[in-house]
């Protein structure tokens, strides 16, 4: 059995008078230490696959397990301790009246840890920030050092597992290329499984040893980096994606 | 011929508690009927300098220029009443998210035909804009001439908001980041749109975009812009050649589908690209 | 080291981007906002109005010439106008309305003080659960403040004070339980946006329990419009005491009130003006200050105006 084990997952949501299925039926599973991707465009539920997993969406059919353990409704505190999760926006992930240090305190308070203070200062020299940050408001720093903070928070609880919400998507080209070797440098000392969704194919193809296709609330199809790389895809979606991934193409047949 | 449009020394300062800060710092070009793309990080200047060219400056900003000329007319003591005149009949603009340019309460069709009917045109306003929302590739135009904002979807919004700029058939369209909200396929499929409509029209296109790699694709011209400044000024065919560290390390920085670098090089910024 | 010096480097170490220790954070954070607050001149003399309020009524003691209860001699020192000796003139008893407008000073920041003390926890607490829970919880807490709410807040106060007595305590009981389902329907309306915020869903899969995220993280975010809203509303509560004392229903003679001495004046209003119009001048201007302090901080506070 792998270590995260996703079994038909079904999530629907009410309101106002009508259901939305946003996952009809999603099927994966990730090995320790494995990096995973899942790609789509917007609407194909990839977003909600995370949500699912760690609890903050309505999961109404399938099965979760981690390390062999069914998840729970509603989940217990060892569960938060083995999973965390990095939003996409890091404007909007941190509290803006909270210092870093409250940040990452709080969660260290909330599952009685002890040395708070060498927990915190030895997370912030870990995302690369120093403890100059520590005492500082969000908006204080800028889009990247936000991420980093919100990095740190999710590491700071030791879990195995990160789930990853376009973590660099609200960033800079430059900045993204600092997080994202953060995130793999991290992986790599921790031996952290990480599961990643996003937009950009390029992203994840960097970060992912294997990912996944999602449209509409389905599972495309499942490739390795490899298969990716070589465009050796069995699905025309798949394909349209990573063509216009590549960038813009002047075609000829389109200009009348 | 003379440029379409020729921008000199533009300057753009907002006040601060520490005195004026200028975001756009001696910004030069001249711009044919031809695709220019404008690249650069958050902060960089790209989408001031951009509302600048339409004298939409916010309030508390001010922009200089030792020449800001558009066919001819000088730009920078532009009356109101010539605004009114340029915005939407000669130069439009396309912003990032369509949510926000178009009028919630009001269908699309009544949005296009007040464009059409403000520039003259009054008869053939209903035609022109549904052959104009063909020409965006809407495939059924009745439905969405009756559509409000809201009952579209953001490539759906975004291709009638570039209806709208382009139903008045203007020479120069600035374009500030108009695919970012976008899908990637859809993206596609906006620009080709574009594409067309700049090669048929011959228009001018000025093309604003943190995407270097898409940017690269679709414009003839690329000018690079870092802290107000633009450092490099490009042949969007020839983006290998790019001398600046700034323009390569953007370049490298970004994860390719097909690379395997690891890590990412990071771009080491110097603080002489500020000068 | 000069005065000069040491001031500007408190202001430095205030403003540091890098604070190094909580204290100096927390104070940084006020200091900014102090710097953003003193930039605006109508709530600065909003501010000063407010601050007069209270250290007169501190020192009320000291300032008061005479003594508000006890009157002069009632044959030669009734209805006095105006003078050196009587600032603001007598009343009908013969005693001091400048020394009673400085003591009703105290009676009124009591009224403020104590609304606002009962008023805002209510309102913050049941906005904040109702919003952050939903469901039935929001149901059956919003219907109890729809009830409070569509009383008007005189009259439901009149029949307060009509069943448990008259007197100022009664009074004060009275406006607190009408004035607080504003704040309440406030404070909802802002969690009902703050609950899906990503630093919600952030702290919740920290593992933190709900009274941690609404005490922690939802109050503190709601608290400033709030805090805005008692502010601007304290006006309309130092009307409605005055209203009661008016009518007879809040603080009982001979007690110092604002409203019981417009009250007692206005049967020679045409003749002795002064005896309404000081308490008057003195309500209207606590009023105003109250408002100007009030759009002051929602030019400070205000979340939405937050970038």
């Amino acid at each position: 059995m792998a270590f995260i084990d996703i079994e038909d997952l079904e999530v629907t949501f009410e309101g106002s008078g009508r259901q939305v299925r946003a996952l009809k039926g999603v099927s994966l599973a990730v090995e320790e230490e494995e990096s995973f991707g899942i790609v789509g465009e917007s609407g194909s539920g990839k977003s909600t696959v995370l949500r699912a997993l760690c609890g903050l969406a309505p999961v109404t059919g399938g099965r979760i397990s981690i390390a062999g353990d069914p998840v729970q409704m509603p989940r217990d505190q060892a569960f938060y301790r083995r999973v965390q999760m990095v939003f996409q926006d890091p404007y909007a992930s941190l509290h803006p009246r909270h210092t870093v240090d409250r940040v990452l305190s709080e969660p260290l308070a909330i599952h009685g840890f002890d040395h708070a203070e060498d927990r915190v200062e030895q997370a912030l020299e870990d995302v690369g920030l120093g403890s100059g940050f520590r005492f500082r408001y969000p908006h204080q720093l800028s889009g990247g050092q936000r991420q980093r903070v919100a990095i740190a928070r999710a590491l700071i609880l030791e879990p195995k597992v990160i789930l990853l919400d376009e973590p660099t998507s609200a960033l800079d080209a430059s900045i993204q290329a600092e997080v994202l070797n953060l995130l793999d440098r991290l992986r790599a000392e921790r031996g952290l499984t990480y599961v990643l969704v996003s937009h950009d194919l390029a992203v994840v193809s960097h970060m992912c040893d294997r990912l996944m296709v999602m449209q509409g609330g389905e599972v495309v199809e499942e490739l390795t980096r490899e298969a990716l790389q070589a465009h050796a895809t069995a699905k025309d979606y798949t394909r349209n994606l990573l063509t216009a991934s590549e960038g813009f193409t002047r075609d000829p047949a389109l200009r009348r | 011929m003379s440029p379409l449009l020729s921008v000199e020394n533009l300057r753009i300062a907002f006040p601060s508690r520490q005195g004026p800060v200028e975001v756009v710092r001696g910004v030069s070009f001249s711009l044919g009927r031809e695709r220019l793309g404008i690249v650069g990080e958050s902060g960089s200047g790209k989408s001031q300098t951009g509302r600048a060219l339409l004298g939409l400056t916010p309030v508390s900003g001010t922009a200089t220029a030792d020449r800001l000329e558009f066919d001819g007319i000088d730009l920078r003591h532009a009356s109101t009443r010539q605004w009114r005149k340029l915005r939407g009949a000669r130069m439009s603009m396309v912003m990032q998210d369509p949510k926000f340019s178009l009028n919630p309460v009001m269908t699309i069709g009544r949005q296009l035909m007040e464009a059409v009917k403000l520039h003259g045109g009054k008869s053939e306003a209903h035609d022109k804009s549904i052959a104009m929302l063909e020409a965006v590739q809407i495939r059924d135009p009745e439905r969405v001439m009756a559509a409000y904002p809201h009952e579209l979807s953001g490539g759906m919004g975004q291709r009638a908001m570039i209806a709208m700029m382009l139903v008045t058939e203007p020479d120069l369209l600035i374009a500030d980041e108009p695919t970012s909200a976008l899908d990637v396929t859809v993206q596609i499929e906006v620009l080709r749109i574009l594409d067309r409509l700049v090669s048929e029209r011959g228009m001018g296109l000025i093309f604003i975009s943190h995407d270097l790699r898409l940017v690269s694709t679709f414009c003839d011209r690329v000018l690079v812009m870092y802290a107000g400044r633009v450092v490099e000024e490009l042949d969007a065919r020839r983006m290998s050649e790019a001398a600046h560290p700034y323009t390569r390390g953007l370049l490298n920085c970004l994860p390719t589908i097909t690379g395997d670098s690891r890590p990412l090089p990071v771009l080491a910024r110097d603080a002489a690209w500020l000068e | 080291m000069s005065i000069d010096a040491s001031r500007r480097s408190l202001s430095e170490w205030l403003q540091s981007e890098q604070p190094a220790s909580r204290r100096q954070a927390r104070l940084g954070q006020a200091w900014r906002t102090w710097l953003l607050f003193t930039g605006n001149r109508l709530g600065m003399i909003g501010l000063a109005i407010v601050v007069l309020l209270v250290l007169v009524a501190i020192f009320a003691n000291v300032i008061a010439p005479y003594d508000p209860v006890l009157g002069g001699d009632l044959r030669t020192e009734r209805l006095l106008p105006p003078s050196l000796d009587h600032l603001m003139g007598t009343d009908d008893l013969a005693r001091d309305i400048f020394s009673r407008v400085i003591h009703g000073a105290r009676l009124t920041l009591m009224v403020v003080a104590l609304v606002a003390i009962i008023a805002t926890p209510i309102g913050l607490l049941v906005g904040t659960v109702s919003g952050y829970f939903g469901g039935w919880v929001d149901t059956v807490l919003m219907r109890i403040t729809d009830i409070f709410l569509a009383f008007p807040r005189l009259i439901l106060a009149l029949a307060f004070v009509a069943a448990l007595g008259p007197g100022i305590e009664n009074a004060i009981i009275a406006i607190a339980i009408t004035s607080w389902p504003p704040y309440a329907r406030l404070a909802r309306a802002e969690t009902l946006t703050i609950r899906n915020a990503e630093h919600i869903d952030a702290i919740r899969l920290q593992g933190a329990s709900s009274g941690r995220i609404i005490w922690g993280h939802v109050v503190p975010l709601c608290l400033s419009s709030v805090i805005i809203r008692v502010t601007l509303d304290m006006a309309g509560i130092i009307l409605t005491a005055a209203g009661l004392g008016f009518l007879g229903l809040g603080a009982q003679p001979p007690q110092p009130e604002w409203g019981a001495m417009i009250a007692g004046g206005r049967r020679f209003i045409i003749d002795y003006w002064w005896v309404a119009t000081m308490p008057g001048i003195a309500i209207f201007t606590v009023s105003l200050g109250f408002n100007l302090l009030g759009d002051g901080l929602r030019d400070v506070l205000d979340p939405k105006a937050e970038k």
